[in-house]
């Protein structure tokens, strides 16, 4: 009975962003730009050659960078619109309905996401295929990846509620997220895989959480080793629970905070 | 327009607003300072990922560290310019969207400059304070007359492009998702080295989407001055600046106003 509700909001919001398919493609666009300019710069570092970097073909790099690209930009605005929410003090409309404010939230931007997804993902995966070739993935492996990802945009998903919310003491919502989307792009591994970086720096990055939302599903998706399987899907499941025991403490004391005034 | 354009009542308007945009920017302390804050550390992380990168393969075609330092000095500069002082470089599809132009349609300035000086984006200021340290990085005294010069040209190429991109809105009405895409398409292929382009695409950028010009041209100026590299530079900025004008002016005459009757005080 209580997850039907949030079936229902899901339902809501894709047909809510069917209209918006257009303005999706067109965002995906900007996606594949970048996956052509990465292709240029990934033939020039491996030359005529092209051998292993670190283990990974030219093929693999850019496969991988068109998978975490989906992953990282699908999720869309939803720390700017949790920011403004609890700035302008429209959380108060959620306050007194029959759901969870996050879970609501949840519900409703996953579908959108994973839509969006898709899209991204594919328009990626055509830019790269067209100019660079394909990749080889084995299909017994696939329904794991996309365990992973799933679990890579609930933690995605998860961090931003929780700067959303801490916009309520961070004041400037965009200058926040601006922040955040740098440090995955860099530190979680979406513009290029750990093993590139310094070792303690790789070292650093692989333990912390933004690498579970790019890296870590991503190298499953160009390398799958049947024996790191079972180590990143507990780690994002350990870092989605931490997150949401974070979230859920952050969330009482932000609206304990609120006042409000009138209707 | 009958009233004729001069120079120097236009340059007054620029500094009107340049003061007012002073004055709110002194008014939201702390907002201002945020945002110049998070450009800050927006442009630092993207040298980050670079020293990494060039730590790991030293230099891809002839593009070392310092050449990257070069090309975000430049690059961050003249964004942060175009940004500070014609803040409505990528919002005209917007303006144009929304009806706003008629305000600028009653009063006897450039329609095209008014629209572009009368919004100041905080972040960019971020930009420029990064610009000016990369520049302390990276050049001797002597380069810096050379960096001015080289950054306004490019500030023009990156307004123009902006405005371009903008009046599509004239012409296929929502016009807002592309605009955008293309203003962020130059920005993107500007801040890689122009050496990891070839053929094709490497024409685009030294033509239609101009972000060679941009940043990796005046990189190559600034280690080796060349004469027609530095003419050819000028006469692309000078180019794109009249095409913009042009087709802004063609896309006015098909503008239908809205009936958005809003005094701005």
């Amino acid at each position: 009975m209580t997850l039907t509700k949030y079936i229902e909001i899901s339902k809501i919001s894709v047909y809510n962003s069917l209209a918006y398919l257009l303005d999706f493609f067109s965002g995906s666009l900007f996606i594949g730009l970048i996956i052509f300019v990465f292709i240029q710069l990934w033939n020039v570092v491996y030359g005529p050659s092209a051998g292993l970097i670190e283990g990974y073909t030219i093929n693999m790099m850019v496969w991988y960078l068109v998978l975490t690209e989906a992953i990282v930009t699908s999720p869309g605005k939803i720390l700017e619109e949790i920011g403004d929410e609890i700035k302008t003090g429209n959380i108060a409309q959620n306050l007194n309905k029959p759901y969870n404010y996050v879970g609501f939230k949840y519900a409703s931007s996953m579908a959108r996401t994973l839509l969006r997804f898709l899209i991204t993902f594919g328009v990626g995966s055509l830019v790269a295929y067209v100019f660079l070739g394909g990749l080889e993935v084995k299909f017994l492996t696939l329904p794991i990846i996309l365990v992973s990802v799933f679990l890579a945009l609930t933690l995605h998903f998860l961090i931003m509620v929780l700067l959303g919310i801490l916009v309520f003491w961070l004041e400037d919502a965009s200058a926040t997220y601006f922040i955040y989307q740098k440090i995955v792009f860099v530190l979680g591994g979406m513009l290029m895989p750990l093993e590139i970086f310094p070792t303690w720096l790789e070292k650093i990055s692989a333990a912390l959480p933004f690498s579970y939302i790019a890296y870590h599903p991503a190298k499953l998706f160009v390398n799958f080793q049947w024996s790191n399987v079972s180590e990143v899907l507990l780690k994002q499941l350990m870092w989605i629970m931490i997150m949401i025991v974070i979230v859920t403490i952050v969330y009482q004391i932000c609206i304990r905070k609120i006042s409000l005034n009138g209707g | 327009m009958g009233v004729k354009i001069s120079l120097k009542n236009h340059l007054k308007l620029l500094m009107e607003y340049v003061k007012i945009s002073l004055a709110s920017a002194m008014e939201y302390k702390t907002s201002f300072i945020t945002q110049t804050i998070t450009m800050v550390i927006n442009d630092t992380v993207w040298i980050i990922f670079w020293i990494i990168f060039f730590n790991k393969f030293n230099q891809i075609n002839g593009w070392t560290v310092q050449d990257m330092f070069m090309l975000y000095a430049v690059v961050t500069f003249s964004y942060g310019l175009a940004g500070v002082f014609f803040g409505n470089r990528n919002k005209i599809a917007e303006v144009i969207a929304e009806g706003k132009l008629d305000f600028y349609l009653s009063l006897p300035k450039n329609e095209l400059f008014h629209v572009l000086i009368s919004r100041s984006s905080w972040f960019s200021m971020g930009d420029v304070v990064f610009g000016l340290i990369m520049g302390i990085i990276s050049f001797s005294w002597w380069q810096w007359p050379l960096f001015f010069v080289l950054s306004l040209m490019s500030m023009s190429i990156i307004i123009s492009f902006g405005t371009l991109a903008g009046s599509l809105a004239f012409f296929m009405g929502n016009a807002e998702e592309s605009s955008r895409n293309l203003y962020m398409g130059l920005i993107s292929f500007s801040t890689y080295p122009l050496a990891v382009f070839h053929g094709a695409a490497r024409i685009i950028l030294l033509t239609i989407i101009p972000a060679g010009f941009v940043s990796g041209i005046p990189v190559e100026l600034l280690k080796n001055f060349n004469l027609k590299w530095f003419l050819l530079s000028l006469i692309c900025s000078l180019v794109f600046i009249t095409i913009s004008i042009i087709v802004f002016k063609l896309g006015l005459r098909r503008y239908e106003s809205g009936n958005n009757m809003n005094v701005r005080v």
